[in-house]
């Protein structure tokens, strides 16, 4: 056998061997990682209405237990109307609301939106005024550690506390970031709207600012509900 | 023989201190800049390196004779990628958290050089077992300058060990602060040097 030959069946044993080895492995251990997502989603609707601190260290069943007691989820049609059913339809989004003493304390808005090398996957939640942000987090990205990478941070998200996206005369503005941190000179009518950015991650910035545009747009009929204080009922579980 | 003379400890000990991957041969000093701001992340990361390193060595020592010269590089590769592969997924198995926060470093085990620089110049020829020995020893070299370098990172840093509060709130009344600089990159990369000085002015020939 020649030695060319020789290399090509060694590799392709090679390669059967290892891709064998992964499949096993990718899926032996599927149902343990879709567990930990799923907590970790969990985790992050609860950062974003303030339940959970970053630092705190809970066992799965602890924040499943809280998340099951305070948060609902729903669906809701385009137009702002509550779905009454489970299935929801191609264009239904999805709603959580954080419920505290009976009374729907914030609405928690997924977050889907491109960022500069991959999606970037978050909650947005405002409090029942539809107008303040309450929180923000992400839960996955693919952004550059250490530069775009630092949305994930707590330092940036908390900036999103407290933030306005409605301007004073009640016209959607979205919070934007800034291009590094905002600078003292700063026009004070604009502060509410925005949020300091991560000097060497303009881009990252600049999707992230219209990606939550387009959620606060797509989401804007539930926001006029709640801002005309609309009642929701809270179907108990 | 005593347990320290054997060829398997000395496999296993020389690279821990003499030749330490980090210290002596400035090998794989990407990762550590990048996953010692904080005990708990370099701790698992000098055992994914540690299971990467040992097991591409086992391998690659088995297959030494039979391996075809012309696509051995290729073939280490696939090893060690694979491997790395599997860790991976064991991380975000079981220690989801902590496999969020080493990000894509723990994938960036294989461009590591310290893990192909031991498969080609010591797994080829040696016997599986020393080799194996060689990949722990490599590992804990790597693993142990890690997390000396988060130890004083993440106290000086946070003043927390393993995420625990140690410094206690009275020296901070009294005006201590945590110094911010060493969560940055850029601190890790001075205590390394200071390591290194550390172990050369500690080894050096009387």
């Amino acid at each position: 056998m020649s030695s060319t030959v020789k290399s090509f069946l060694f590799a392709l044993v090679t390669a059967v061997v290892c891709s064998f080895l992964l499949t096993a492995a990718s899926a032996g251990l599927k149902g343990f990682q879709l567990e930990n997502i799923e907590v970790d989603k969990k985790k992050n609707i609860l950062k974003a209405v303030g339940l959970l601190e970053s630092a705190d260290r809970l066992a799965k069943e602890a924040i499943q237990d809280i998340y099951s007691n305070k948060i609902r989820g729903l669906w809701v049609t385009p137009e702002g109307e509550i779905l009454d059913t489970d299935t929801p339809a191609e264009t239904s989004l999805p709603v959580y609301l954080y419920v505290r003493d009976g009374n729907v304390a914030a609405y928690i808005l997924p977050v889907n939106t491109r960022g500069l090398w991959g999606k970037i996957f978050g909650y947005l939640a405002l409090e029942s005024d539809g107008s303040t942000v309450s929180g923000f987090t992400v839960y996955k990205h693919s952004e550059t550690p250490g530069l775009g990478g630092e949305i994930e941070k707590r330092w940036f998200q908390s900036n999103f506390k407290g933030k306005k996206i409605l301007d004073r005369s009640g016209n959607l503005v979205s919070i934007s970031i800034a291009k590094g941190s905002i600078p003292a000179s700063f026009p004070e009518e604009q502060l509410p709207h925005y949020v300091d950015g991560i000097s060497g991650a303009t881009l990252t910035g600049r999707f992230l600012t219209a990606g939550l545009k387009r959620v606060l747009l797509d989401y804007e009929p539930i926001s006029i509900k709640f801002r005309s204080r609309m009642t929701i009922e809270i179907k108990e579980e | 023989m005593k347990l320290t003379k054997t060829k398997h400890f000395r496999a296993f000990s020389v690279p821990l201190l003499q030749e330490n991957p980090i210290s002596r041969q400035m090998l794989g000093i990407c990762s550590a800049l990048a996953v010692t701001v904080q005990l708990k992340t370099a701790i698992v990361m000098g055992l994914s390196l540690t299971f990467v390193l040992s097991f591409s060595n086992l391998t690659i020592s088995l297959m030494r004779h039979i391996i075809p010269r012309n696509i051995r590089m290729i073939v280490e590769l696939s090893v060690i990628a694979s491997l790395v592969i599997i860790a991976d997924e064991v991380l975000r198995a079981f220690v989801y958290d902590i496999s969020k926060q080493l990000s894509v470093f723990v994938g960036l085990i294989i461009t590591n050089c310290i893990v192909m620089g031991r498969a080609e110049t010591y797994a080829l020829g040696n016997p599986p077992g020393l080799s194996f020995m060689d990949g722990l020893g490599n590992g804990a070299g790597y693993g142990s300058v890690l997390i000396s370098v988060a130890f004083i990172r993440e106290l000086l840093g946070s003043g927390k060990l393993l995420g625990y509060q140690v410094i206690p709130s009275r020296i901070y009344d009294w005006g201590y602060q945590d110094m911010g600089f060493m969560l940055l990159a850029p601190a890790a990369f001075i205590i390394i040097g200071l390591l290194v000085w550390l172990q050369n002015w500690l080894t050096r020939d009387r």
